[in-house]
């Protein structure tokens, strides 16, 4: 019986990969990724920005939540090549320096946060209604907050949060939050 | 992660996105949004070689048609949202937009041709578009061709596109019209468990002409003209009565885990009753 040796073969050819450029948080970023990997994959792992999580996968918890060309998306819903060229925004974009986002500085104030795992997609929701609407209903608020999973239920605490955030938008409507 | 060897694919133009469609055929799909195709290839519940997306082609944008307006494929719904007014009866879209489960993220995200091509039975789109007579535009390698939207939903997830052909928008008619909306699902992150899409002609408080399309309640949009319920007024009989005659089309409901047949066939009578109310202001 003969035994023929197993021919290795190049990873490139067996996954197709490819240089991805974009801008996140106001700087340009080049990586090497490959075709099948998800946005969310790309932040994390090849850029280290913890701060977008990854929760269910699916597009159902909102925790992979970043701003893509100035939308609210998410991240686990966009493969990572159909991201070359965009303009991104992660959590830790809001706050590059050192001076929280008006609508953090809500919800900590407020106790919106509790585990914090949630915030990605509580943070990005509230800016997009606030973009839109400085004096929302609790019902507009539950339902712009309606892609978003907490796990810890704190509920009542983000609704206040983005009532505060609404509040302080009033107060000072010349206000520009970062990144809008 | 997916787990295949996936490659992907941005075409210039519609010549080159259909010509790799042709080729790879079961191998290949369109990328629109993305919220529906990227979670199943993560979960493995599709296996493909090639994903091809539209983001590059032009087809990003609502714009005004003789009769009504055109929607390009990769319009989301928060674009459509933005493309105000809503005239006639269009302004059915703009409901069942702005309830889009999911919240902003899916409807940034989220496109209408997307949900038309995937045909889910438990959606808003495919319903809607069938309520207002919408007209879906594909175009295959070499030819071009329109098909209404009643005769292209064929099944549950299953839908009239041939061998390398995709969608390249829907127009819908803005006639004159009162309309109305109602969706039943019983949780916020939930699907659709029944949707009512009522088109109403302006009559004062009669319903003659009215007609209603159920959605998610069979593998099918559902179109009922109401003729046949109307007195000679245009007014409907007692609710019991048309909640009977509403079981009575149905047929084979659609049963999920999220509700049974008998369930959606139900609550079929009163959806419908309540977008018509809300089509008339009531």
């Amino acid at each position: 019986m003969s035994h023929t040796q197993p021919t290795e073969t190049p990873l490139e050819d067996a996954v197709p990969a490819r240089e991805l450029s974009m801008t996140v948080n106001d700087r340009l970023c080049r990586v090497r990724c490959e075709d099948r990997h998800l946005l969310v994959e790309v932040l994390r792992e090849q850029l280290r920005l913890k701060g977008t999580h990854i929760g269910c996968l699916n597009g159902d918890c909102g925790a992979c939540t970043v701003e893509l060309n100035g939308e609210p998306v998410k991240s686990c819903l966009v493969l990572a090549p159909a991201a070359e060229g965009a303009e991104i925004t992660t959590l830790e974009g809001l706050a590059l320096d050192r001076d929280l986002d008006p609508v953090q500085i809500a919800f900590w104030e407020n106790d919106g946060f509790q585990c914090g795992f949630c915030i990605p997609g509580q943070i990005f929701a509230t800016r997009r209604l606030l973009a839109g609407n400085t004096d929302p209903t609790d019902a507009e608020i539950r339902s712009a907050l309606a892609g978003n999973i907490c796990r810890c239920t704190g509920y009542q605490t983000i609704v206040e949060s983005v009532r505060a955030a609404a509040a302080a938008r009033r107060d000072a409507p010349d206000h520009v939050e970062k990144g809008t | 992660m997916i787990r295949t060897a996936l490659r992907y694919h941005a075409p210039d133009d519609l010549g080159e996105a259909t010509e790799l469609l042709h080729t790879h055929e079961e191998r290949a799909a369109v990328l629109g949004g993305g919220t529906m195709l990227v979670p199943s290839l993560t979960r493995g519940d599709r296996d493909l070689d090639h994903v091809i997306d539209l983001r590059r082609i032009g087809l990003g944008e609502v714009s005004s048609t003789a009769g009504g307006m055109r929607i390009g494929a990769s319009v989301s719904y928060a674009r459509l949202l933005a493309a105000q007014p809503f005239t006639g009866a269009t302004r059915l879209l703009q409901l069942a937009a702005e309830g889009i489960t999911g919240g902003p993220q899916i409807r940034c995200q989220g496109t209408i041709c997307g949900s038309v091509a995937y045909a889910n039975p438990s959606s808003d789109v495919p319903a809607v578009l069938v309520a207002l007579e919408a007209v879906i535009h594909l175009r295959g390698p070499g030819h071009s061709r329109a098909v209404p939207a009643e005769a292209f939903f064929l099944d549950a997830f299953t839908v009239d596109l041939r061998r390398g052909e995709l969608l390249t928008g829907v127009t819908v008619g803005a006639r004159s019209a009162r309309v109305g909306y109602y969706k039943l699902k019983l949780a916020e992150g939930s699907w659709p468990i029944a949707t009512a899409s009522a088109v109403v002609p302006d009559a004062g408080d009669s319903l003659i002409g009215a007609t209603v399309t159920l959605g998610a309640v069979s593998a099918r949009p559902l179109r009922l003209d109401l003729a046949p319920l109307l007195d000679g007024h245009g007014r409907l009989p007692a609710a019991a009565d048309v909640d009977d005659w509403v079981s009575a089309q149905l047929g084979e409901p659609w049963d999920d885990e999220l509700a049974p047949g008998d369930y959606r066939r139900m609550v079929a009578g009163v959806v419908l009753r309540r977008a018509l109310q809300r089509a008339q202001g009531k």
